[in-house]
């Protein structure tokens, strides 16, 4: 698809993420023992041939930096195109940080209109999932669509989603739920494919006005009056918006079906490499029903659970219900229950974590219980 | 002059052997290309020795097989070999003039590339084989070789004198100055066995491999000719002593033990370092999942791997697939191999893609195994076991049965 160029927005709800989101952005929160989000992102992204990419980040950007790097890992260090960063800025006139995708859209507005591509694909970075974009774009074009907007099937939850109500295969209305439903809707997934003219018009118009919000001031304003094509993902999709989803959605991936969808779908997933050894099992290791990365040295039982790159669980250590990112470790009889630890963690012999499946508790990075 | 080009250092791996005595397992690929411990293959361990001693331009020679080589080096970038200057070559024999002529012997290898030498204009040649596991610092040895004003230095690891006459072996003085080399003597005189790493003075070598290639007696060998002719000349060549782990994993049985040494923390073999890290191109695989029927303990798992049977003492490479009630023990599961539910599988290697039916048995417990003796079963790379086939001890499958 040489005609699309993406943008991928790394921070959304960083608020919403707690400790998980002191040290990063959302794009670089890590997910399903060896990735960061944005992986998923970019790795659809290249898989359909989209390789002029620009991230727009708002703050605490380095772990980001680090991860990505001039993007070597998912083949995007290319003489034309590939990785354009944009590292937070200060608007002139508010001197504050961007509010809204509309601003950032406005602040990096020379970079797409001096790319190449027609086409804008936007997306937020909380989002995990394996797709094809080929097949939106046809289906954009057979559309003849304006805007075609990627949606699922899901209950809504007490975070901000976006609810497609639509009508013979065009959205009919859009509106924000804050509150659960007992039923599947129609939720939208953040990721627009628009052409770019388009776009820079309605973004223009609006940041003129001093509006921000994508979805509010753009989308909903212009229902009716621009075609909106809905374009249902079928696959899973993990939305991450706050620790109970990310802890939610981490645990779903147990699911060899779930998966099957994610990894072994249209895209080969890639992240960064780090040449981590082959896990080892120890004597006394018992694993049950847990994913776990390379690099783990593995003396005790782990069970439900996600352990990224190089954990440690000694001899007598428990891992229940948990998700133990990299570097962690658990000494010896240490226990872990319905927590989630960040990088460089160390719970030590004889301690106890223990939260609530509801409530997951989280244990910030480099601290040791 | 001083040329921009200029390398103090380049190595040269000879990575062109068949590796005829694994049989099976380099019926499509060369040697080197062969998979080791869940992740890697053995070219992955001189590439990454290269890179951590600074040694940023290779020559990879290859003959046999050479395509999946190839391949899996590409721009070498998984090493950080991915240079402006220098970098992974991987130097197939090409016709020269009228006549283009397969590597006749490991010299004859390096004579048939001293244009591609000569382009990097280094003072020193190192000379590396794509068949042993180890960590070695080659700059170490450089600087030993300076230090001695050598022609040649030799590495050589201490073995035992019952195992000396299974290697080239190195006789030297108190000084570590070469005198005598025997290859596989009868009555070994010293324990001192060559690891088969070289490092010459590129000029000293250049000609002595000028003037064998000139000997149409001359095998053009380096073991076999070039040391020994340099040694009758007085040349000054000197033993560098490594200590650590070093492996030949030429045979079927020595690969196997390889593998087992990475489950052992006192064989001394720890790929679990970050100070000397083995590089290898990656797979991109999710990581490995253990299902709640999974057994697994005194084992290595890498990433893609699915288990949901039991591992006892064994190597589970990515990607494979290991089904219910499988029981895996004292084995090395390549690649993308698939162990069916309720198969047996001991003291075996099964090869990248293999698979192995339900309710098959690979190999059989050993009784009282005898070390280096090892009975090990071999299933071929793609090659399919139907459901409850016996597979002997030490039998190798090259085809479907």
């Amino acid at each position: 698809m040489n005609g699309v160029m993406g943008v991928i927005f790394a921070s959304d709800n960083e608020n919403k993420l707690n400790e998980l989101t002191i040290h990063r952005t959302t794009a670089s929160l890590p997910f399903c023992g060896r990735y960061r989000l944005i992986d998923f992102t970019l790795s659809n992204f290249v898989n359909s041939g989209i390789t002029q990419i620009g991230i727009v980040t708002r703050s605490n950007y380095s772990s980001l930096m680090d991860h990505i790097r001039m993007g070597r890992d998912w083949d995007l260090n290319r003489k034309n195109g590939g990785l354009s960063v944009f590292p937070p800025f200060v608007l002139n006139s508010s001197r504050e940080m961007y509010k809204g995708k509309i601003e950032a859209i406005y602040s990096i507005q020379g970079f797409i209109r001096r790319s190449p591509e027609e086409y804008v694909l936007l997306s937020n970075s909380n989002i995990a999932m394996n797709i094809d974009f080929d097949e939106v774009m046809a289906a954009h074009l057979a559309a003849k669509a304006d805007v075609t907007m990627l949606v699922h099937k899901a209950k809504t939850t007490t975070s901000r989603r976006l609810v497609v109500e639509t009508q013979d295969g065009e959205v009919k209305d859009l509106y924000i739920s804050v509150t659960p439903s007992s039923e599947d809707k129609l939720l939208g997934l953040n990721v627009y494919l628009i052409k770019k003219d388009l776009l820079l018009s309605l973004v223009e118009h609006e940041y003129a006005r001093g509006h921000v919000d994508f979805e509010k001031d753009i989308l909903m304003k212009q229902l009716g009056s621009i075609k909106m094509h809905p374009y249902l993902v079928k696959h899973h999709a993990a939305i991450v918006d706050d620790v109970r989803t990310y802890y939610n959605e981490s645990m779903k991936v147990l699911d060899p079906a779930v998966r099957e969808e994610l990894f072994y779908g249209d895209s080969i997933i890639y992240t960064k490499v780090k040449d981590s050894v082959p896990t080892l099992y120890k004597e006394n290791a018992c694993v049950k029903n847990s994913l776990i990365a390379d690099g783990c040295e593995i003396d005790g039982l782990v069970e439900n659970s996600i352990l990224f790159r190089g954990v440690k669980v000694e001899k007598g250590a428990e891992v229940r219900n948990s998700i133990i990112m990299e570097d962690g470790k658990v000494m010896e009889n240490g226990s872990v229950c319905y927590a989630i630890t960040d990088k460089n963690v160390t719970v030590t012999a004889g301690r106890t974590i223990s939260g609530y499946e509801s409530y997951p508790v989280v244990i910030v990075k480099d601290k040791t219980v | 002059m001083k040329s921009r080009n200029k390398k103090e250092c380049v190595a040269m791996l000879l990575a062109g052997g068949q590796g005829t005595r694994l049989g099976v397992l380099t019926h499509d690929v060369a040697k080197p290309a062969v998979p080791f411990g869940g992740k890697y293959r053995i070219i992955d361990f001189p590439l990454s020795n290269c890179i951590n001693s600074g040694i940023d331009t290779i020559g990879v020679l290859t003959q046999y097989q050479p395509f999946e080589l190839n391949q899996y080096i590409g721009n070498g970038q998984p090493w950080d070999l991915d240079r402006l200057s220098g970098g992974a070559y991987v130097l197939p024999p090409y016709v020269k003039g009228k006549e283009g002529e397969w590597y006749k012997g490991t010299a004859n290898a390096i004579y048939q590339n001293i244009n591609f030498i000569d382009r990097f204009n280094p003072e020193y040649v190192v000379v590396l084989s794509g068949d042993h596991i180890y960590k070695m610092d080659y700059d170490k040895m450089l600087a030993a070789h300076k230090a001695k004003g050598a022609d040649c230095t030799i590495a050589v690891i201490g073995v035992t004198i019952e195992e000396a006459s299974r290697f080239g072996i190195m006789n030297t003085d108190p000084d570590d100055r070469i005198f005598e080399f025997e290859e596989k003597p009868k009555q070994p005189k010293s324990t001192n066995a060559s690891m088969g790493i070289y490092v010459f003075t590129w000029s000293v070598l250049r000609q002595y491999l000028i003037d064998d290639e000139a000997d149409p007696k001359s095998q053009n060998d380096f073991g076999k000719n070039v040391i020994p002719k340099m040694l009758a000349d007085g040349k000054k060549l000197y033993a560098y002593r490594f200590q650590g782990y070093w492996k030949d994993v030429g045979t079927i049985s020595s690969l196997w033990e390889a593998n087992m040494d990475l489950l052992n923390a006192s064989s001394g073999l720890n790929l679990n370092d970050p100070s000397w890290k083995i590089y290898a191109r990656n797979s991109a695989e999710p990581p490995h999942f253990a299902a709640g029927s999974a057994e697994i303990q005194n084992s290595i798992v890498s990433e893609g791997a699915m288990v949901l049977g039991s591992v006892k003492r064994s190597v589970v490479s990515h990607s494979a697939y290991i089904g219910l009630g499988a029981i895996i023990e004292d084995s090395v599961i390549l690649p993308d191999a698939v162990i069916k539910a309720g198969a047996v599988v001991r003291h075996a290697i099964v090869a990248e893609g293999a698979v192995i039916g339900e309710g098959a048995k690979i190999g059989e417990t050993q009784k009282a195994p005898v070390k280096g003796e090892w009975q090990i079963a071999v299933v071929g790379p793609g090659v399919k076991i139907a459901p409850s086939v016996v597979v002997a001890p030490a039998e190798m499958v090259k085809e479907d049965k």
